[in-house]
């Protein structure tokens, strides 16, 4: 840990401004970086310093934001830019938390990356559940757009964007890239093979960015204080602060920025304040509901984003188990999100959820057979191995581990 | 350009997928989502998840109908993870179909039941999941985690049940007026027409002829048919419309039997057998040929039974006087496994 630990670069001022008015955020230096990015740089000098930033995207793939944009930037013609804000993920609610505090941060850094980009148009995909959310955003950007940092000639410079503000129907797989793109365009929320990707062929077959709304919040602070500042924030390999959200036996549950690179036992320590008075601590779940099962000896483990870490940071969300949690109830409520989520597209993932399903139900009931156990390493094995898209692999990750590291049961 | 299939050259063109040289080149891969609609045009939906190989690109299984040729390229179509992978999705199909084979319209001529005996799957873990579930039934069988079947068989022509529907999308993709579509997700899929109406189509018949399993099959009263075949007193005769002769041969095949279809048109019980051109249609009608017949051969027009020996099911749906039964080259070859005349 460094000397910027307490840095806050998304939550700085949750709870101080009123999140309902333009105003309060404006003078705390809001819209600022849209200024800075209109009148004194050329969109690939923005690129740039996203690049230098080390940025990478918070949606979970961990993907360099920089380089994203320079795919999407360099194709000519219409272009659009999504605001990934479906967050479907049982216990991740980081995305929410960004627009119930500070609608505004998130559209400034719309505004820029859509800008960026050359796009005219940008999207805000949001869980359909976050009603409350879609009308914090409505309003915003009405604001934002009688400030003119929205519409025709945005601060009276040549740039136009128009944003619009899209519901989804809910579903756990529209957060992924493709899926919420064939939703947008009417089409049924299923993934789409890759390639083409995104970047060439998108949103109504035009080149498209798709960026998670974390992501986009450390876009004006980037943009602001240079990618440099930003690079050495944090880890390394991924830097930056991220949002934590915390669950379960930890006393303080909720969201909390820390820089990346924490290990996990500093992030329930120093974040979640340890845990409630009476638990002991069993296992955690990192990233959410396709997140890795740790025990205490791992929680040394630093959480970035980087493809070869053990445990990927993913959602960011931590969920700790205290030694009496029900191991059987946990892996049933899993097991049904995603028997529950699955598109139902290609054959390991529409069955083998289903079976999965079927045979915890048995496992928690006590009456599990031999030929359940097989049956349980082969779905595993399939799911992690020849599904169409990562969905699958996500639904086995907590399960293996409870075989591997929780020993539920002698495979 | 040149790519590596298991330790051999073999020659690919630019804009290939690697199915397409395996195929070519009549190497052995398995696929029941990829299918040829019309001559050298495949969609590439990579969902059945069968064809899956392994390259030196990338440590994952690729799907072999969709991932593109380089100069580079080594394929490897036949290792263990392979054969795993094959095997268990192969079996979370095959558990839903299991034991129901016996009775199926389809029997000997599925396409997941030949792969599963190619794979041998023959013990599976699994509990059938789909059930025609009546009213009463319907709450202790969900609870049992039984999902809910469609069966329609009330259009003209098409008796569908998603009972055995593996949901390979070949009907969605093949047909001209998109009546198919994918409803619900995850395990409740159900591959229907929009709320599940009656299907109202010209019935071209293409979706039933892709289909791999019974889901879609032509509709008729077999019981009937069989019936008057053998009644002595009829007069059973067929008109073989063109082209049929090779249509039947070819679906004899599946089945693994080579037969003259005039000999398997004979041993069903058609007394007269007769060519039946499009010319002919135009100029005699199929509505007056009975007639015709009668006057000719001095027959009773009640014993004569009329069989048009066609693919053009969409004929069902316009009812044509005196012309009693339309028959498939699929219903020839499921007539003459239900005689065991093959
Ligand atoms: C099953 C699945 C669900 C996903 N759900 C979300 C989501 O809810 N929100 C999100 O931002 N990204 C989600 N993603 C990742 C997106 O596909 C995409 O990578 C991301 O939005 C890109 O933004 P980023 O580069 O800023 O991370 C999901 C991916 C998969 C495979
Ligand atoms: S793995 Fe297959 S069924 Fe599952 S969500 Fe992805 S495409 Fe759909
Ligand atoms: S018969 Fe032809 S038109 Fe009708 S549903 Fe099948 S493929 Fe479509
Ligand atoms: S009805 Fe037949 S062709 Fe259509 S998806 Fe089902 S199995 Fe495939």
């Amino acid at each position: 840990m460094n000397i910027k630990d307490n840095l806050k670069i998304i939550t700085e001022h949750w709870g101080k401004i009123n999140p309902l008015k333009i105003r309060d955020y404006i003078d705390v230096g809001g819209y600022e970086a849209i200024r800075k990015f209109i009148e004194k740089m050329k969109p690939e000098e923005a690129i740039e310093e996203i690049k230098k930033s080390g940025l990478v995207g918070r949606g979970g793939a961990g993907f360099s934001t920089g380089e994203k944009w320079e795919a999407v930037k360099k194709n000519k013609g219409e272009k659009y830019f999504i605001c990934n804000l479906d967050e479907s993920e049982p216990g991740t609610y980081k995305d929410r938390a960004i627009v119930d505090n500070n609608p505004h941060l998130l559209l400034e850094g719309i505004i820029i990356s859509a800008l960026a980009i050359d796009a005219k148009k940008a999207y805000i995909y949001i869980n359909g559940r976050y009603i409350k959310q879609r009308e914090i955003l409505e309003k915003a950007v009405l604001e934002a757009a009688s400030n003119k940092f929205i519409g025709k000639g945005i601060i009276n410079s040549h740039y136009d964007l128009e944003i619009e503000i899209f519901s989804g129907a809910g579903a756990y797989i529209c957060g992924e890239e493709t899926a919420l793109i064939n939703s947008i365009e009417g089409k049924r929320g299923e993934p789409k093979f890759r390639p083409p990707y995104p970047t060439e062929t998108g949103l109504w077959g035009k080149p498209t960015l798709v960026n998670n709304a974390e992501t986009v919040s450390n876009i004006p602070w980037i943009i602001i204080n240079g990618g440099k500042k930003y690079s050495e924030i944090g880890s390394a390999v991924s830097p930056g602060t991220k949002l934590y959200v915390l669950g379960g036996a930890v006393r303080n549950s909720g969201v909390f920025e820390g820089p990346t690179g924490m290990t996990i036992g500093a992030v329930i320590d120093k974040l979640g304040g340890g845990l409630k008075k009476g638990k002991e601590l069993w296992f955690s779940q990192i990233g959410g509901s396709s997140g890795r099962l740790v025990l205490e000896n791992e929680l040394d483990n630093s959480l970035t984003f980087n493809k070869k870490s053990e445990i990927p940071l993913g959602s960011g969300a931590v969920f700790v188990f205290d030694k009496h949690s029900d191991i059987y109830d946990f892996l049933l409520s899993i097991a049904g999100f995603f028997r529950r989520e699955s598109c139902g597209k290609c054959v390991p993932c529409r069955e083998g959820t289903f079976r999965l399903y079927e045979i915890t139900e048995r496992m928690k009931d006590g009456e599990i057979s031999e030929r359940d156990k097989e049956a349980i390493k082969d779905i595993l094995w399939t799911l992690n191995n020849t599904t169409f898209c990562p969905f699958g692999k996500f639904a086995a990750v907590a399960f293996l581990d409870a075989v591997e590291k929780l020993k539920i049961l002698d495979l | 350009m040149e790519i590596k299939i298991n330790g051999k050259k073999y020659k690919a063109n630019e804009g290939d997928v690697i199915l397409d040289v395996c195929r070519r080149e009549g190497i052995r891969i398995p696929t029941l989502c990829n299918f040829p609609f019309e001559e050298g045009e495949f969609k590439k939906e990579t969902i059945c998840r069968l064809c899956l190989v392994e390259v030196n690109l990338t440590d994952k299984l690729v799907p072999s109908c969709a991932f593109p040729v380089c100069s580079s390229l080594e394929v490897t179509t036949e290792s263990e993870k392979i054969k795993k992978a094959r095997e268990i999705n192969m079996e979370l199909l095959w558990s839903d179909h299991a034991g129901k084979c016996v009775k199926c319209k389809k029997n000997r001529m599925c396409e997941l039941q030949s792969l599963a005996e190619e794979y041998k799957i023959d013990n599976f873990h699994f509990i059938p999941r789909k059930e025609d579930l009546t009213n009463t039934e319907e709450l202790d069988l969900l609870k049992d985690n039984k999902t809910r079947v469609v069966v329609e068989e009330e259009n003209p022509a098409i008796c569908r049940t998603t009972e055995f529907c593996i949901e390979c999308r070949r009907c969605i993709n093949v047909c001209p007026e998109r009546k198919f579509g994918f409803n619900h997700r995850a395990g409740d899929v159900i591959v229907g027409t929009p709320y599940e109406k009656v299907l109202e189509c010209s019935f071209c018949g293409e979706c039933v002829r892709v289909c791999p399993v019974a889901a879609l099959t032509d509709k008729n009263n077999f019981s009937e048919i069989t019936e008057k075949l053998d009644d002595i007193k009829k007069i059973a005769v067929a008109l073989v419309a063109e082209g049929m002769e090779e249509k039947i041969k070819k679906q004899l095949l599946i089945m693994g039997y080579q037969k003259e279809p005039r000999e398997i048109l004979k041993s069903l019980g058609f007394e007269k057998i007769f060519d039946f051109s499009e010319k002919d249609a135009q100029d005699e009608g199929l509505d007056d040929f009975k007639v015709q017949l009668s006057r000719k051969e001095k027959i009773n027009m009640e014993d004569i039974i009329l069989f048009y020996i066609s693919s053009n099911i969409s004929l069902k749906k316009e009812k044509i006087a005196n012309l009693d039964y339309i028959l498939s080259e699929r219903e020839i070859a499921r007539l003459a496994r239900d005689k065991k005349i093959i």
